[in-house]
């Protein structure tokens, strides 16, 4: 694709930065120093990032440039600026979690993503905030990309925003309970969760080792598809890891054409409690899938009662876990509402933990089952858009109150739980201008299956802009 | 194939348990080893007692002889999966 004179190079995605390098027409410097200035421009009014690494970026990119003008590329991210969420270790920098419990804190090694996006030719431009730890669902320090009053959504926060932005053309995150696709759908982006044990998390702080996963963050389901395939392979460092040869990112030969793909469309729990614009959008692109020869099947989503009991059951005993001595030496230096979850967690007792366990055993075996009647299940990926920051509660017309963090985490959990892949795709904005998100979830290993499906919606609907950053 | 039950056994997730008060949620921190300061008793009685009326729910699972999941590979159900 030519640039056009209006497209600035921050403003390309991956796939057409990529082109354009390949093509000689743009050099990774040149892409790099658009990236920076555009960070310069928004970051005052987003907060997105921890830290940027302009000065390693440029020797990055000047050694991307190097090795393209002697014809040699590494692949689709060669020279590409990358925003890792900044729970992602990088050799010789701080890891902050967007925690004072880290403070001095240095990495002694790269993460298994970093040295594989380094690998690819990526260039890491900086890290992006978390909701601290990654234990929650706003991540305050950064503002929503359409709406600088409203939250970004969390805890991968800081990497939705920016790449909502242009102020990095894709990026990393972590999602323990939705922390990929929660603030994606927030901030008008796609982000993918894998399968569990796809993409190795070794070096990645763990929130839960239960439900953690790692994925991108792009703008473009096209980008996401030309992301995974340097995150994948097995790590034989961590025991989750998947074998080689398990999956692959690339898209389905068979392309965009959806003709005899059975889409479950869920009749309970999927579009409950969810606002009329969030439903009327999602619904509206299930019609989208089957003009494109999609054949919708209603299906009863198993084991709903038990979703938020088997993510808790997990999450908060291995949460507290994991910070069992900084809990006792520092607790201070966490922030109030991360502290007490740790604190309560230690009152769980080990049947509770066990019966959280075994509840994903069953979880996992019924929607194994479920994807012997469907292709895939298409549902809202948030049951509302960005609230206000500061706001606590959802209210809904069946008269109950959900927390936000609640309300945020209910329709991605069971992917968490079930290890099955989720990928969110902006569906469109309710009539304030505020992003919506549509997830579509396969059995697991069916990435493929998954970005082709979100390829086919994207072709069939307009080229999405950059967040205004208001 | 095991298969799960939404009903209750009797007397397992019918019958109402008390809250945990302060002081108690405290002896509890303390045997597992993490102090708590007196201006936290309250607060962490309170949220822990809202984890056990989230995560009690499960008792109404029978599981037979479902064994727990813990870091599992997602592609074991392919029988024929890659190795």
């Amino acid at each position: 694709m030519r640039r056009s004179e209006v497209t600035r190079p921050y403003e390309l995605s991956v796939a057409a930065a990529a082109r354009a390098i390949r093509a000689r027409e743009l050099s990774p410097v040149e892409l790099l120093e658009s990236v920076l200035g555009r960070i310069e421009e928004v970051e005052p009014r987003l907060g997105a990032y921890t830290a940027v690494m302009a000065e390693p970026a440029r020797r990055s990119a000047l050694t991307a440039e190097r090795e393209a003008a002697e014809g040699r590329f590494r692949g689709p991210l060669h020279g590409i600026p990358v925003a890792l969420k900044d729970l992602i270790d990088v050799a010789g920098t701080a890891t902050t979690a967007s925690s004072r419990v880290r403070a001095g804190h240095r990495a002694q090694s790269d993460s298994a993503v970093a040295a594989r996006l380094a690998a690819a030719g990526a260039v890491l431009v900086g890290k992006t905030h978390t909701h601290e730890f990654a234990y929650g669902l706003t991540t305050p320090q950064t503002a929503n990309a359409w709406d600088g009053g409203r939250v970004a959504g969390g805890s991968s926060g800081g990497s939705a925003v920016a790449v909502a932005a242009g102020a990095a053309p894709f990026a990393l995150g972590t999602d323990t309970g939705g922390s990929i696709r929660v603030p994606a759908a927030l901030n008008g982006v796609v982000g993918l969760k894998p399968t569990y044990g796809l993409v190795p998390r070794h070096g990645v702080t763990s929130l839960s080792w239960s439900l953690d996963h790692v994925g991108p963050l792009t703008r473009t389901v096209e980008d996401a598809a030309l992301v995974l395939p340097a995150l994948t392979g097995h790590d034989p460092g961590e025991p989750a890891s998947l074998a080689p040869g398990g999956a692959g990112g690339h898209l389905d030969e068979r392309g965009t054409d959806l003709t005899g793909l059975r889409v479950g469309v869920p009749l309970n729990y999927y579009f409950d409690r969810v606002e009329a614009e969030v439903e009327d959008a999602v619904r509206r692109a299930v019609e989208r899938l089957a003009d494109l020869g999609a054949r919708p099947v209603e299906v009863e989503i198993p084991m709903t009662r038990y979703v938020q009991a088997t993510q808790w059951g997990l999450m908060v005993p291995e949460a507290t876990a994991y910070h069992e001595r900084t809990l006792r030496t520092v607790p201070d230096r966490y922030a109030d509402d991360v502290r007490i979850l740790l604190e309560a967690g230690e009152l769980m007792p080990a049947g509770d933990y066990l019966r959280a366990q075994r509840a994903q055993t069953l979880m996992r075996q019924a929607w194994i089952r479920l994807f012997d009647e469907v292709d895939v299940i298409v549902a809202p990926t948030v049951p509302a858009v960005a609230v206000p920051a500061g706001q606590e509660t959802l209210a809904w017309p069946d008269g109950t109150v959900e927390s936000v963090s609640d309300a945020y985490v209910r329709l991605s959990a069971p992917a968490n739980i079930t290890g099955v892949p989720s990928l969110s795709v902006p569906v469109g904005h309710d009539r304030a201008g505020l992003p919506i998100g549509m997830q579509l979830l396969g059995r697991p290993l069916a990435e493929a299956e998954l970005l082709r499906v979100g390829l086919a919606y994207e072709r069939s609907v307009p080229v999405r802009a950059l967040a205004p950053v208001l | 194939m095991t298969t799960y039950s939404p009903t209750s056994p009797p007397g397992v997730a019918s019958v109402p348990v008390p809250d945990l008060a302060p002081v108690e949620a405290a002896r509890w921190a303390q045997r597992a080893g993490l102090p708590l300061p007196g201006d936290r008793h309250a607060i962490v009685a309170a949220t822990a007692n809202h984890i056990h009326s989230v995560v009690s729910v499960l008792r109404e699972l029978d599981f037979g002889d479902t064994p727990p999941a813990p870091a599992y590979r997602a592609e074991e159900e392919k029988h024929d999966a890659q190795i």
